[in-house]
């Protein structure tokens, strides 16, 4: 797929800064989105070739503003609804629940 | 339904579940082989970047089996065969004005492949 993923070669994306003492999550929601990859995965509901082209098929404007385990948590959702282990309407109805709970 | 179990998380999370087969697959290519890569645009998943697509290129390595992407990620089955390190030269990815020494080495499954 000749997707925005494939980015080498492609100029004006800035320098990549390395950085200094990186922890391995920057955020504990994080934390979560590898648990859940990690049990669904693990838990042989798709493989890893089928992970990463969920990723590629990411809308490519969002592609570019999230990050890396954003892009994970995109394709867990992706492929748990398409595997049918959850439906859409059960996804945005618990994402709404979630926003109503932080608001 | 296969289920994860506590014993499976160690190993897992260190590695990353490998995607190499224990298949005796023969290889079509050897250390040494020149080589083109196919020009191909497949709307689903690959794992050929387009820059290196029609390049060529010299076989430094082969790694072995491994599972095939291409297919694997739309249910049609592990495909196993050999994956190699092959060196391009910069100039050859990049053209005239990419240093002269520099080589870039990447990972391309059998498919990918044609003898130049």
């Amino acid at each position: 797929m000749n997707g925005i993923h494939d980015l080498g070669g492609m100029h004006g994306l800035g320098p990549i800064r390395p950085e200094p003492d990186e922890p391995v999550f920057h955020e504990d929601w994080e934390r979560r989105v590898f648990g859940l990859m990690v049990a669904t995965f693990g838990g042989g509901q798709y493989n890893v070739d089928e992970f990463r082209h969920a990723i590629e098929r990411m809308d490519p404007a969002h592609y570019l503003e999230s990050s890396y385990y954003e892009h994970w948590l995109s394709a867990v959702e992706t492929l748990l609804v398409e595997k049918g282990v959850l439906s859409a309407d059960e996804l945005a109805a618990r994402k709404a629940e979630l926003a109503r709970e932080a608001a | 339904m296969p289920v994860l179990t506590r014993d499976m998380v160690p190993g897992l999370v260190a590695t990353g579940g490998s995607c190499r087969v224990a298949a005796e697959v023969p290889p079509k290519f050897a250390p040494g082989d020149q080589i083109q890569v196919r020009n191909i645009n497949p709307v689903r998943h690959t794992r050929l970047p387009r820059y290196v697509r029609g390049k060529r290129g010299v076989v430094e390595r082969d790694h072995g089996v491994f599972v095939f992407p291409d297919t694997s990620a739309h249910g049609q089955g592990e495909k196993p065969q050999h994956v190699y390190s092959v060196r391009f030269a910069a100039r050859e990815l990049w053209g005239a004005d990419a240093a002269n020494k520099d080589h870039l080495y990447i990972d391309l499954w059998d498919d990918y492949m044609e003898r130049a």
